[in-house]
This record gives C-alpha cells, structure tokens and sequence, in this order.
C-alpha cells in the first residue's frame, strides 16, 4: 500500500470501487444489452476478502476512525460471504422478475459498503454514517419490485420506522459527545472508565437513545414491528440479504459500542438487555409457531436469533464475545440459504411462500428439499449442523456468566422452534401437491451457492475447532 | 444615543430606503427601455417624461380590492408575499455598497457603507435568496389555482437547479480571495495590474463571471427564464390569484432581487468601489454606475431574447452551466496553487 | 453597522414594510367579493377539480439530486477558503470527491433523470417493461 493510513479501508475501497463500477456500467448500459454486472461485483468482494486476510492480526487503523482490527475482519468476512451468495443466488431471481440488473447490483455492494463500514467504524458518527449508507441502500432494495404493492408497502414502513430509529441512535450519539467530549469509541471508553452512572445522569439518556437504535436494526422486541412486514413484502432474496447482513452488521456495531466504549457500565445495561434477549426469543418464537406464510415465519425466526445472540452480549465473556462472533456467521449462511431456496422457487405471477406451496417438494426438487431440510435443521439448532453449535457456545457461556434463567429461555424457545421448522420439513417430504402449480426450476449458479453453504454448514457442525479459534482471536482485539 | 449608532442606523435606513425606491425607479426604467428598444415612449403622462408613474401605480393599487380565491390557504396566502418581500430585503444586508469614510471628519473612526458586515456575508446572500424560494412555491401552493401550482413548482425547480451553478460560480471568487466576507473580497481587489488593468476578478474569472450572470437571471425569475409566470402559458403564474398589494410585492421582491444580484456582482466580480479618479470616500458612485450597467443589461436581456423552452432551461442548467462551473472551479484552483507555490 | 444587529434590523424594516402595506391595502381598498371574483381563474371557465393534485415524479427528482449535489456545494466553501493551506493534497482529495460524485452524475444523466423533453428524445428506461 502507498499510505499506511489507508490500510484500514481497502476491503471497504474495494466493495465501494465496486459498486461505483457497476454504476457506471449500468449507465452505459445500452437498450436490452446484457453485462455481466453481478460479476463484478463478485470481483470487488473477492478484493475485500484478500485484503482482509492481508490486514489480519496487523491491527491497522485508518485516520482514528476505521480500524481493521481482527474482529472487525472477521465480520468483514461474514459480510463478504453474505454478499457473494447473495449475489449468486440473484441472477436467476433478476431475470426472472426483470427487477432493474445494475441498480441491484449497485445497491447490494452499497449496503455491504456500508455494513463493512459499522463493523469497522470506531467513531460514533462514522458509524451513523455507515448505518445510513446500510440503511438507504437496504430500503431500496426492499422496495425493488416497484409494481408490486407489498413490496412498495414493505419498503415504505420499514424507511420511516428505519429513520426513525436513526433519529434516536443521533440522538443518542450527540448526548453521548455532550457527556464526554468525543464521539471516538476509545475515548469515550477511558472517559467512561473514571466514571460513574450517579455523576452523569445524561449518560443513562445517551445509553438507552443508543440502545433503542440498535434494538431496531437488530428488530429485537419491543422495536421488531416492522420485521414481519418488511421481510415479508422485499422480494425474498433482499429478505435473505438483510434478514443476514444487516443483522451481522448491527450487531458487530453494537458489540463494539456496548462492550468496549460502555463496558464500565455493563452493570447497568446488561439488566435491560437481558429482559430485551428474553422477550425477543418468547416473542420470536411464540409468534413464529402462528405463521403459514415461510418468509413471515423466518422473520419472527430471525427476530428469535436476534435474541439468542443478545444472549451472547449479556453473557460477555470470553465465551460469549466469541459465541456471537460464530453464531453472525453460522446464521448468515444458513438463513441466506434458506431464503436462497425461497427465492428461488418464486415464480413470476406468485411468490410461492406459503407453507402449502411447499407440498411436495420432494417428489418435483429433491435435491433441493434435502437443502432447505439441512438449513431448517440449522436453524433449529439440531446436530451436526453449524446451528447446533452456534447455540452451544451462546448457551454454555450464559450458563458460564451465571444466567441461568436466560439460559433456560434460550434452550425452551429452541425447542419449541424446532417444531415450525419441522412443519416446513413434513411440508415437503409427506405431503401430496394437488393442483398447484408446479415449481419453477433452480438454475446452476444458484445450485453452486447453495451447495457452498450447506458445506459450510456441514463443515462448520462438525469441525468447527478451526473458526472458533479465529473467532476467539477476534475478540482479543478490542475487548 | 451616541452619533456613531444614528449614524449607522442611518444608512441602513437609507439603505432600506433606496432598495424600495430601486423597485420603483426599475419599474420606470424598465418601462422606458422597453418602449425605446419598441421604438414608442413608454409611460408619458403621470409627471414629466411619466416620472411620477410608478407612484400612480403603488396608489393604484393600494385603492384596489384584495382578493383570495375559495379554497386558498387563508394564512399562507397572505404570508407568501411577505416573506419574498423580506427575504430580498434581507439578502441585501451584507452587501457592503461603499468603502469606510468619517463623513468629512464627522466621527473619529471610518464607518463602514453597508447595512451589516459579517464575515461570511456571501454565504448569506446565498441563504437568504434561497428563502426567496418559499415565497414563491406557497404562493402557488396556498392559492389554489392550478396555473399558480404550476408556477410554483416550475419556480421552485428552476431555482434549485441554477442555485448549484450559482454557488459553485461565487465558490471560485470566494477561492481567490480567501474570505467569505464580501468587504474583504472587494477589498483584494483594490489596485491595478501592469499599471491600467483594475484588478477586478472578473479578468481572472470571465467563465465564473458569465456563469454567475446568468444564474443570477435564472434566480431572479427574469426572461428569458421567466417560467414561472410565463404568460402565454401560466396566464401569470404562481401570482395569477394575487390583487392589491399582495400582487405589487411579488414584481418588488423581484426587482430588489436584481438590485441584490448585481450589487453582489458588483461586489465580487467588478471591484465594488474601487475605481479610478474618484476618491474613496465617493467609492459608492463607481459602486452604483456598475449596479446600474449591469441592471441595464438585466433589462436589455429581458427585451432581446425569446423565453427559453422549459426542457431547454432544466438541460441548459445541469447539463453545461453546473459542469461548467465546476470545472472552472477546479482550474480555478489549481491555477491558485499553481501560481502560489 | 459590524456584526448581525444590522442583518436582524433590515428582516424588521422588510416584515414592518410589507405588513405596513398589506394592512394599508385592507383598509383603503373596497370589498365586495362575489362568487365570480372567488373562483380560482381559468382562463374563464368554471374550475374543474383541486388544483393540488399530485404531479410529475420529475419535480422529486430534481429536488433530490439538488440536495445531493447541494451539500456538494456546501463542503466546496470550507475547502475554497482552506485551499492554499491544504495545498495539493487538498486538491486531490476534493477532485476524488467530484470523482465520485461524477459517477452519480453521469448515472442520473444517462438515466434521462435531467431531460424533461418528450420522451423520444433519448433513451429513457433501459430496463425491459414487466410482463
């Protein structure tokens, strides 16, 4: 590299260069003319991924405010791996609902420029910025399919309560600058350190206006109103996208924030995450079991995950700070596959994603009904698949940290999921399709992404050792 | 009391005096130009040689009844014209219009001719001209008539796009002269190149010069970008529902407006005050014959040339006079590290 | 007059003018409205409809990329005045900037979003119409 102090932001250059790249080759896109967009923007990420097996363990910073620390690379890295399989399972989706090939594309690399960007942002602002990048980026995407109304609806309700919950993190952003002079993550730690939450009343206001502005980008109850509809009405493969991104992204910010700059405090918001952790996982799964709709039913699954993983930032240990890191990763892959499926069996006309169109499955897709099978499984924290151990890990370090309770909640909701992801499973293999129409056929790029991550899935089951032990490395970072 | 206070609150006074006699005295002569370019006379009856005219109007007017169609926002409706009204008087408050003088020795420190002098007096020009705009759109918007919505939008669109231009023109002068105070730009513009040329900016920046004119007509809503109210097609635009008074204000806001875009012109592009043979302290008489040639071109332009087409007008604005601009803003700056290295 | 006294006194003088003279209309003027003389004008007929109905997409879209490329603007004036402090660093940076812009730039055009002509003119959408 010319300058060191650009280190930091190549992965995040490289998807940024990307995206203006496919921009621009939209714009001179000719009438009807096919580019292969999609594949440049595979080749941005793959830059980003080289990049950050480069700047592994070096610990650089750029200009205070991004740093590519290790944990930071790790999401990096979860982020790359949700962008590529989303971008593999897009084209045939694309083609299929003449959905606007660049702008996609464009906005994919966007929202991923932007997720990359709140893993590694180490200054509150930079870190709103990236969440606007994200946030923009993502409600457009879920709005995509403009002739379609639940789509338009999806996106309207999830823009204005997403700006909404913006005005909060601001908020809170600007009382945390007035309490301790910076907004840099660091500086606010040692600040922090020397103080008490009696001397500083304004602090409480700062921690919760943050807290409620992460609470919405990770839809953890009692701010998850707009998930169901807006997972429902995005085109499913968007629902994939930021069902995954989004959430590895808000989390590995809000891990950042509430466990390094807020770490002197821990005993003062871990009370309220954990009453939060444990009504997202009830709630998540309780609502989840009501649904006949799969992408309604893996929204309030994705809001239970949610919880599990605030588990993981309660507990706070070594375990726990490493479990989340796992788990981002485990419940990227799996869940983007399983959208990935529903995706792909969308037809033009219908969406195909209520559970009785899934009758059947066997008989017309076996291949892939064994797939969804496996990431339902997943899901549902069965062995040997990576779900399993995802769950462990979070669990073990509850236990570990002395919550029991919530460790308890987690287990029960785990096993009571474990039954609507079932559902979906004797859906597919038991029941007779009558009279609907048939399924469209997956194409061979989508069968490729689907295969790499029930690998991965597999793959991380049953040897996890060697992911765990950089997840761990991660952590001893910045923690 | 003391004298320095009455008299700075004295040229503010004449200064507000003088923008509300500038509407009137444009009126007249904007009249007068054109019946002399259209080869007739003009107003000739009120007074000699039709001076008195614009007076007979302002009574006209306030005798007539104000109107306000059904269904007009009530309060909006009569705000509108107030609020272009005081924006146009407000965007000429930084505009400093003469240099520092003791009045022949009457107070012991100079005081500056101008109504305020801040040090970010351009940036307010800009602020306060764009309020301009809301005068207009709820104008258009609380009338309830669908030629004054037109207008409004057409305005509001118009403005925005030729504000771009505009800034970027002004951001190349505020470059060279390292100040966002319009006294201290004219200030670096005092004295003479080689001995006759004045250093004026508009030598260094003839591309910024032309970009600003005609943005400045753009922004001011004067033909030949006079959308908004183009009659053929608007009847009269977003002030078709307006009578009385409220009517009077729109043409005044307007014309202060240009008295404000050539007055700044004047300030950053031609030297203010500065000029030869006259004294400092008579700096304003050089300042107000540059106001008033470029006036005459606002007008001779307004009586010359046809009124564009609307696609014409948006494509014209974002397609060459905002690149244009920032690509001599670009040059413009690396010509100043150039040459200051 | 130094500073902003001056600036606050001259928005006075400009609402104590143009409130002097709305009020004086009001009183010297005559008042007998007739339902003819309410009626929103056009051009003689009887108003058809609201006038506030919704209108062309167009407008949004310039008022968007006005935003957009006036913030632009409004980070030039601090660098204008910096610049012979920043020097040639400075300068890269800011064309990096307009670089960047420039692909929006050249996207928004190419996509017609600045053409108001009919739409033979270019090619507007190039993406296929949905079945």
């Amino acid at each position: 590299m010319f300058n060191s102090a650009f280190d930091a932001i190549v992965p995040l250059l490289c998807v940024t260069l990307a995206a203006l790249a496919s921009m621009s080759a939209e714009a001179f896109r000719g009438k009807g003319e096919r580019m292969p967009i999609g594949g440049l923007g595979i080749v941005g990420l793959a830059g980003a991924a080289v990049s950050c097996v480069l700047l592994w363990n070096r610990n650089t910073s750029s200009f205070g405010v991004i740093v590519a620390d290790n944990f930071g690379l790790f999401v990096t890295m979860t982020l790359i791996i949700v962008g590529l399989l989303t971008i593999m399972f897009s084209s045939q989706v694309l083609d299929l609902h003449d959905l606007p090939r660049g702008e996609y594309y464009t906005l994919v690399l966007f929202a991923i420029a932007g997720m990359i960007m709140m893993a590694t942002a180490n200054d509150l602002l930079v870190l709103f910025i990236a969440l606007e990048i994200m946030s923009l980026a993502v409600y457009v995407l879920t709005g995509i399919r403009r002739d379609d109304q639940r789509s338009s609806e999806a996106a309207f309700k999830y823009f204005l309560l997403g700006a909404f919950s913006s005005a909060f993190f601001l908020y809170g952003i600007a009382f945390t600058y007035g309490v301790t002079g910076s907004t840099r993550l660091d500086r606010v730690g040692t600040f922090l350190a020397a103080q008490s939450m009696a001397d500083n009343p304004l602090l409480l206001v700062a921690l919760g206006l943050l807290l409620v502005g992460f609470a919405f980008k990770i839809s953890a109850v009692p701010f998850h109103m707009w998930t169901p509809d807006a997972y429902e009405g995005a085109p499913a493969i968007v629902t994939g996208f930021m069902s995954t991104g989004v959430k590895a992204a808000a989390f590995a910010a809000f891990a950042r924030v509430f466990l390094s700059a807020f770490e002197p405090f821990s005993a003062d918001w871990a009370p309220v995450v954990w009453v939060i952790a444990a009504a997202t996982m009830i709630l998540g799964t309780v609502v989840g079991v009501a649904q006949s709709n799969l992408k309604r039913m893996l929204a309030y699954s994705s809001i239970a995950h949610g919880g599990y993983l605030l588990v993981g930032l309660v507990a706070a240990n070594q375990v726990g700070k490493a479990a989340i890191l796992f788990y981002l990763l485990a419940y990227a892959v799996t869940n983007l596959a399983a959208f990935g499926v529903i995706a792909m069996l969308g037809a033009r006309d219908r969406a195909n994603d209520e559970l009785r169109d899934y009758a059947g499955l066997w008989q017309s897709h076996p291949a892939l009904a064994a797939l969804m099978t496996v990431c339902l499984l997943s899901l549902g924290g069965i062995p040997p698949t990576v779900g399993f151990i995802g769950k462990w890990y979070i669990f073990s370090a509850a236990v570990g940290s002395g919550y029991y309770g919530l460790a308890i909640i987690g287990v029960l909701t785990s096993v009571i999921s474990v039954f609507f992801y079932l559902r979906v499973v004797v859906m597919m293999y038991m029941a007779e399709r009558d009279g609907a129409p048939a399924l469209p056929r997956v194409g061979a790029v989508g069968m490729t992404a689907l295969a790499i991550a029930i690998f991965a899935i597999f793959y991380l089951g049953i040897l996890p050792t060697a992911v765990l032990d950089l997840a761990a490395a991660s952590i001893s970072t910045i923690f | 009391m003391d004298l320095r206070t009455a008299i700075q609150l004295g040229i503010i006074g004449l200064t507000f005096f003088m923008l509300i006699n500038a509407s009137a005295l444009l009126v007249l002569a904007e009249r007068k130009i054109m019946g002399f370019m259209q080869q007739r006379y003009g107003p000739y009856r009120v007074g000699p040689h039709g001076m008195l005219q614009p007076l007979a109007d302002i009574i006209k007017l306030l005798m007539k009844e104000e109107l306000r169609p059904k269904g007009a926002d009530k309060w909006l409706f009569t705000l509108a014209p107030i609020i272009s009204v005081t924006a146009a008087f407000a965007a000429f408050a930084t505009v400093p219009w003469g240099a520092q003088t003791t009045f022949f020795g009457l107070l012991d420190e100079p005081v500056k001719l101008g109504v305020a002098d801040v040090n970010v007096g351009v940036l307010v020009v800009f602020a306060v001209t764009s309020m301009g705009v809301y005068g207009i759109v709820l104008a258009g918007w609380a009338s309830n008539s669908k030629y004054s919505l037109f207008g409004g939008l057409r305005a509001s669109a118009q403005m925005i796009s030729y504000e771009l231009a505009y800034a970027t023109a002004l951001a190349s002068v505020v470059m060279l002269a390292g100040s966002l105070s319009l006294r201290e730009v004219v200030d670096s513009q005092s004295g003479v190149w080689f001995g006759f040329i004045p250093r004026w900016y508009v030598f260094l920046q003839p591309i910024g010069f032309i970009i600003y004119t005609i943005a400045g007509v753009a922004e001011t809503n004067r033909a030949p970008f006079d959308f908004p109210e183009a009659e053929q097609e608007l009847v009269a635009g977003y002030n078709t529902e307006y009578s009385s008074v409220r009517f009077a204000l729109f043409p005044q806001a307007e014309y202060i407006n240009m008295a404000t875009m050539s007055a700044v012109a004047t300030d950053l592009y031609l030297g203010g005050w500065h000029g030869p043979w006259l004294p400092p302290e008579y700096g304003w008489i050089w300042f107000l014959a540059k106001v008033g040639v470029i006036l005459f071109v606002y007008i001779w332009v307004r009586w010359t040339v046809p009124r564009y087409r609307y696609d014409q007008l948006m494509s014209f604005g974002w397609k060459i006079l905002f690149p244009a601009a920032v690509i001599n803003l670009l040059v413009t700056a690396a010509l100043v590290l150039y040459f200051n290295a | 007059m130094d500073g902003w006294l001056g600036v606050l006194i001259m928005i006075g003088l400009g609402i104590g003018f143009a409130g002097v003279m709305v009020g004086l209309s009001l009183l010297l003027g005559p008042k007998n409205p007739t339902p003819e003389k309410l009626a929103p004008y056009e051009c003689g007929m009887a108003a058809v409809g609201d006038a506030r109905e919704r209108h062309s997409v167009k407008f949004y879209l310039v008022a968007m990329i006005f935003l957009l490329f006036d913030i632009e603007v409004a980070f030039l004036y601090p660098w204008a005045l910096a610049l012979r402090d920043l020097g040639w660093p400075g300068f890269v940076q800011i064309v990096t900037f307009f670089l960047i812009l420039l692909v929006g730039y050249v996207y928004v055009w190419r996509k017609g979003v600045l053409d108001w002509g009919p739409v033979s003119s270019r090619v507007r959408s190039q993406r296929p119409k949905a079945a």
